[in-house]
Formats: C-alpha cells, sequence, structure tokens
C-alpha cells in the first residue's frame, strides 16, 4: 500500500481522488475562422513540470498565453487552484510567465527588472530588496545585478528572466520556450538546472517547447498538441514507448511504421498482415476487430539482428543494408526489405566500428519481440 | 590602378556649398559692420546690439517661441496619442480613413491649410464666439493641426518598433494598463517623443504661410516681421537674427539626432 501512496504523490494523475491545480475545461481560441486552440481539456496537478509539445503553429503558445491571461478563451474555462480566472486579467492572476524573448526591460537594470513584480504588490523597501537578493542568489546572478539587460550575455538574460517571473513567488510558472534561445551545450545544463529548481520551489511548471529531447528530459507529464489539439497526455516514457497516434509515434524520436490490416487475434497478441514479410505478431493493449486496418510501429532501437532467421519466424525481415549513420555512441541502420521498404535499426556500438561486422549492401536478417512495439489504430 | 577620388569629392563639395554657403554668408555678413548688406567694410556686433533693442522684432521672437513651445506639446501629446491608435488597434472602424486624414496635412499645400483654417476661424467667431479675434490662439491651433501629423509619424515608426512582449511581461507581473503604459512605454519612446517635440517646435517657428493666414493685429510672429522688413530693404538686424535662429535650429537638430540614435541601442 506505502508503495501505492508513494506512486500516487509522484503521480498525482493516477490518483482519481487527486485535485488538479489547473484544470483547462474545453478550451477554444479562434482567431478569425482559425481554431488556434481547439477544444482542449488538460487537468495539471501541484508540483508538476508540466510540457505542451508540439510543432510552431499547433496552438501551444496560444494556449499558455491564455493561462497567462494575456489572451481570453473563446469559450472554455480556465481554473486555478479551484477558482475561474478565466475572466481575470493577466496583471491579476497568481501566475508569472517567462517569455520566449525574456521580455527585460531595456532601460532598467537587472536589479530593477526583478524588483518591478515587487513594486506593483506594494511590497516595502526591505522586504522587495529583500526578495530581490534571494532571487539574485537562487539564480547566481548576484554579480550582475547593476547591468543593463544589452549587457548580458544569452544565459544571463536567462536568468534574469527566471528570476523576475520568479520574484513574486508564483504557484504557477508558464515558460515559453525557456531554453529556445540558449545554444546547445548551456541547454542542456540549462535543463537540469530548471528541473532542480522546480523540485526544489515546488512551483508548478507549464512549459511551451517543440524540443522533444528538451521535453522529455525535464517533463513529469507531456501533452503533444497539433493543430489546436492535444494528441496524448501521458508521462515522457509512456508518450515514447506506447504512442496512441501515428502523429505522436512520429513526432517523437524515429519510428519504423508497417501499414496492414488484423488478421487473426490470440489472446493479448494480434497477428497483422503488411506488405513486408510474414504477418507481424504484436501486443495489444485493446480488443481488435479482425480486417481493422492497423499500424504497427517498433522504434529502431527495438530491431535487434537475428542469428536463426526461419521462413516462418515470428517478426523477422531479411534485407540489405543500404545506408548507415555511425552517431559515435550509436550506429544508425537503414535496411532495404523485401518490399523495397526502408527499415530503420539502431545498434548501440559496443565494439569499435572498425571492428564491425555489418557493412553495406550485406544481406542482414532483423527481429523483434511482439512486446517492444505498438500496434496503432489510426 | 587606384581609383580617382577627386571627382567625387567635387560633386560633394559642390552640393554641400550649394546647400550651406548662402547660410554661411547669411552668418558672416551679419558680422558686417556696414548697413549695407552685400558690401563687406569690417567685423562688428554692432547688429546684435541692435537687435536687442529692437522692440517690435523682440516681441516677435518671443510669441513665436511661446506658440511653437506650446504648439510643441500639444503636438506631442495628440500625435502620440494617434500613433497609439494606429499601432496598437490594427483593426478598428475607419482606421484607413483616419490614417488618412492624420497624414494629409504633410502634403497639403500651407496655403490651402492657411486659408481654410481661417474661414473655419471667422465661421466660429460668428457663430459660438470663440475665438474671439485671431493672434496666439489660433496660431498655435493652426500650427498643432500639421505638426502633429509630423509627431505621429516619428513616435508611430518607434512604436512600432518596440517589442510588444515587454509591455506584456509587465501586465504580467502585476502592473495595470496604465501603469505599463507609464513605467514602460513612455520611457522606451521617449527619444522619439522628445524628437517629434524638437521637430514640432521647428516646424511652428519658421512657418510663414499658415501664421499670416491665421494671425491678426498685435500678434505678428518673427517670420512675418522677417518677411515683411524684407520686403522695405533688409536690414544687417535680420542676419544677426537669422543667425541666431540657425545656432538654436542646429543645437535641436543635433539633440534630436543624439537621442534618436541613442535609442536603438536602448532597445
Amino acid at each position: 500500500m506505502a508503495t501505492l501512496a508513494e506512486r500516487r504523490s509522484l503521480e498525482p494523475w493516477q490518483d482519481p481522488k487527486a485535485v488538479p491545480y489547473l484544470r483547462i475545461d474545453r478550451v477554444t481560441k479562434k482567431f478569425g475562422d482559425v481554431y488556434a486552440v481547439d477544444d482542449v481539456s488538460l487537468d495539471i496537478f501541484q508540483g508538476e513540470f508540466f510540457s505542451l509539445l508540439g510543432s510552431s503553429g499547433c496552438g501551444k503558445s496560444t494556449l499558455l498565453r491564455m493561462l497567462a491571461g494575456l489572451e481570453y478563451p473563446s469559450s472554455g474555462r480556465i481554473y486555478i487552484d479551484g477558482v475561474d480566472v478565466t475572466d481575470v486579467p493577466a496583471y491579476s492572476r497568481p501566475v508569472n510567465m517567462m517569455f520566449q524573448s525574456y521580455a527585460l526591460f531595456p532601460h532598467m537594470s537587472v536589479e530593477q527588472n526583478i524588483e518591478f513584480g515587487l513594486k506593483q504588490d506594494r511590497l516595502s523597501r526591505h522586504e522587495r530588496g529583500e526578495r530581490v537578493g534571494e532571487m539574485l542568489d537562487l539564480l547566481k546572478i548576484t554579480e550582475l545585478r547593476k547591468r543593463r539587460p544589452d549587457q548580458l550575455s544569452g544565459g544571463q538574460r536567462q536568468r534574469v528572466a527566471l528570476a523576475r517571473s520568479l520574484a513574486k513567488h508564483p504557484k504557477l510558472l508558464l515558460l515559453d520556450e525557456p531554453l529556445g534561445a540558449l545554444d546547445k551545450r548551456l541547454r542542456e545544463n540549462t535543463q537540469f538546472e530548471l528541473v532542480n529548481l522546480q523540485e526544489r520551489l515546488g512551483i508548478t511548471f507549464v512549459t511551451v517547447t517543440h524540443d522533444q529531447e528538451e521535453a522529455m528530459t525535464m517533463s513529469t507529464r507531456i501533452a503533444v498538441m497539433d493543430a489546436g489539439q492535444i494528441m496524448q497526455v501521458d508521462t515522457p516514457t509512456a508518450i515514447y514507448e506506447f504512442p496512441t497516434c501515428r502523429l505522436v509515434a512520429e513526432f517523437i524520436g524515429s519510428i519504423n511504421l508497417f501499414e496492414g490490416k488484423v488478421v487473426a487475434t490470440e489472446g493479448n497478441e494480434v497477428l497483422v498482415e503488411t506488405r513486408v514479410g510474414r504477418p507481424m505478431r504484436m501486443r495489444s493493449f485493446h480488443p481488435m476487430v479482425l480486417g481493422t486496418p492497423v499500424t504497427v510501429a517498433v522504434r529502431p532501437e527495438k530491431m535487434r539482428l537475428c542469428a536463426d532467421f526461419r521462413d516462418d519466424g515470428v517478426n523477422q525481415l531479411k534485407g540489405r543494408v543500404e545506408d548507415i549513420a555511425y552517431l559515435g555512441d550509436v550506429s544508425i541502420y537503414r535496411i532495404r526489405v523485401g518490399d523495397g521498404a526502408l527499415v530503420e535499426m539502431t545498434l548501440t556500438n559496443v565494439q569499435p566500428r572498425t571492428e564491425q561486422a555489418l557493412t553495406w549492401e550485406q544481406e542482414v536478417a532483423i527481429e523483434w519481440s511482439p512486446t517492444s512495439g505498438v500496434v496503432l489504430t489510426e | 590602378m587606384r581609383r580617382r577620388r577627386w571627382p567625387l569629392l567635387t560633386v560633394l563639395a559642390f552640393g554641400y556649398a550649394f546647400l550651406y554657403v548662402p547660410i554661411l554668408l547669411l552668418i558672416i555678413y551679419s558680422f558686417n559692420e556696414s548697413r549695407l548688406v552685400t558690401v563687406w567694410t569690417g567685423f562688428s556686433t554692432k547688429w546684435y546690439v541692435e537687435l536687442f533693442r529692437n522692440q517690435q522684432l523682440l516681441d516677435a521672437a518671443w510669441l513665436s517661441v511661446r506658440i511653437a513651445a506650446v504648439n510643441a506639446t500639444l503636438a506631442v501629446v495628440l500625435g502620440t496619442l494617434a500613433a497609439n491608435a494606429l499601432v496598437r488597434h490594427r483593426h478598428f472602424r475607419g482606421r484607413t480613413g483616419f490614417e488618412l486624414l492624420l497624414t494629409a496635412p504633410l502634403v497639403m499645400p500651407d496655403v490651402i491649410i492657411g486659408l481654410s483654417l481661417l474661414l473655419l476661424f471667422v465661421a466660429m467667431q460668428h457663430t459660438i464666439g470663440w475665438p474671439d479675434g485671431r493672434g496666439f490662439t489660433t496660431i498655435t491651433i493652426a500650427h498643432v493641426t500639421f505638426s502633429m501629423a509630423y509627431v505621429a509619424v516619428v513616435v508611430r515608426a518607434r512604436l512600432s518598433q518596440m517589442d510588444r512582449s515587454l509591455e506584456e511581461a509587465a501586465m504580467d507581473l502585476g502592473a495595470r494598463p496604465l501603469r505599463v503604459y507609464l513605467t514602460i512605454t513612455l520611457p522606451l519612446i521617449a527619444p522619439a517623443l522628445l524628437s517629434g517635440w524638437l521637430l514640432a517646435f521647428t516646424l511652428s517657428l519658421d512657418d510663414l504661410v499658415i501664421a499670416s493666414f491665421v494671425a491678426g493685429p498685435g500678434s505678428t510672429t518673427l517670420p512675418m516681421v522677417i518677411y515683411s522688413s524684407v520686403r522695405m530693404g533688409v536690414s544687417p538686424q535680420i542676419n544677426a537674427l537669422a543667425t541666431i535662429i540657425v545656432a538654436v535650429v542646429t543645437l535641436a537638430v543635433v539633440i534630436a539626432g543624439i537621442s534618436m540614435r541613442r535609442g536603438p541601442e536602448a532597445r
């Protein structure tokens, strides 16, 4: 029982009795005739690091701006901590936002930028000074406090923007592409720092990002959005391992898709006939009707070399290596199989590259297990 | 082969000469001893002394400066409001018409502006009894009508360059719209406001045509005095006065230029 309780405190969305901190209820936003956000409902819980993931123009930023109060929904309601804030203007919401461009006030010093929100709350000079000091310490930018934004590097600006948005101790922080403007190395370090900060402060974070890696590393849960709608909401693991639709499967990482239809069901497994080789045997979480058009989705790293290829073997394919991409830690092989389709396989480079057996134009047999992929119905 | 630079330099020198030699001559001759403007007899500052004894000229100059200052201030307020409306509200009924009406004075001949305003003021005096006669008020109103268009152009350019998310960030941090405007927007467009003010000030200071239409007896502006005195033969006092005006205007332009240049980096 203890483990269940533990699990529920870590994953409140598993607990049917948990009360969401932020509730988005059937929110729609129209710009003219265009649906930027289309009937979105989401429950986000206290202490979560929640990511809205999608390509540009999918409506994720509009949704975030509605949470901040910078846009108002065309229909639907937004509740924060049980209070309906749908019509509450940005300046009265208990929410702060870090902007993609950071939006630091250019005519104010770092200190004054951080102090701005506190001034609006009419805190005393003493309290403001203390809070600014606390934020400068928290983000290790004390030595920058007299500088102006144009005297800061990109990484420093990001820290100042974060300090400014945290200064009012919001319960909910919105981050619009928080790492978008940083270079790759800095971004990786900052990712961990952001997560640590979030855990330490216990603030609920909602971020918007188009970078799947970023979303995977930082989030407790991810909502994948497309064309204003939410395609799937789940933990990074579940989104990656068990996507529920082709779009999510393809958006996150790379994946091999085999289209076909169900020809037999055995217990919780289905047999899918595709244009490639023999029918594939896959685990299915839902009962399937015979003849349903489905897509078998298997990630490249779930493929392995097959030592004993048999003509009646399960989930085995023969083909020829066409491309090899050597990435150092792993290599990606693109294998042309029976009907001309390309299958991607990733192998960890256990041996140095020069000693590997696989080479171009080589005939290989590959296989995967019925549990290492999913069957998608749409 | 080295490119020869002198042809280009000659053209440049000629261009500058064309623009500035007349002004230079005017300044030089303001220090002329002789009563005749065109004959140099020796250095003297006596015309400046006489200028400061000429009450009519000084009154006119003081009137012009007052009109210019009030005009510039009103023009900045109205022009900024207009620019705000145009930049911030992309779709309102009659936006195109508003934009057209706002910018029309930029291309409208002064004679037409002057004449139409004169007709308006006369008609208004007959019907509602205001403005009572013509003078300071009518000239100022007339100047505001065209100089606010210039201010609007300057401020509008600045406003549309401004990052909207700055205002959104301020709002997100708890500032109400008016406060956002005062603490974020205004400081950021201040350079444009300053150069708009100086521009309006100068426009008003050297306007002759419109002022001649809407001025009344006893409200003669500086350009009007200069113009009428030139017709009766140029006194070197005018040179002296013109030199002072050139100095003031140059200073204003330099200040406006510096404040505009400081703008982009402060963004």
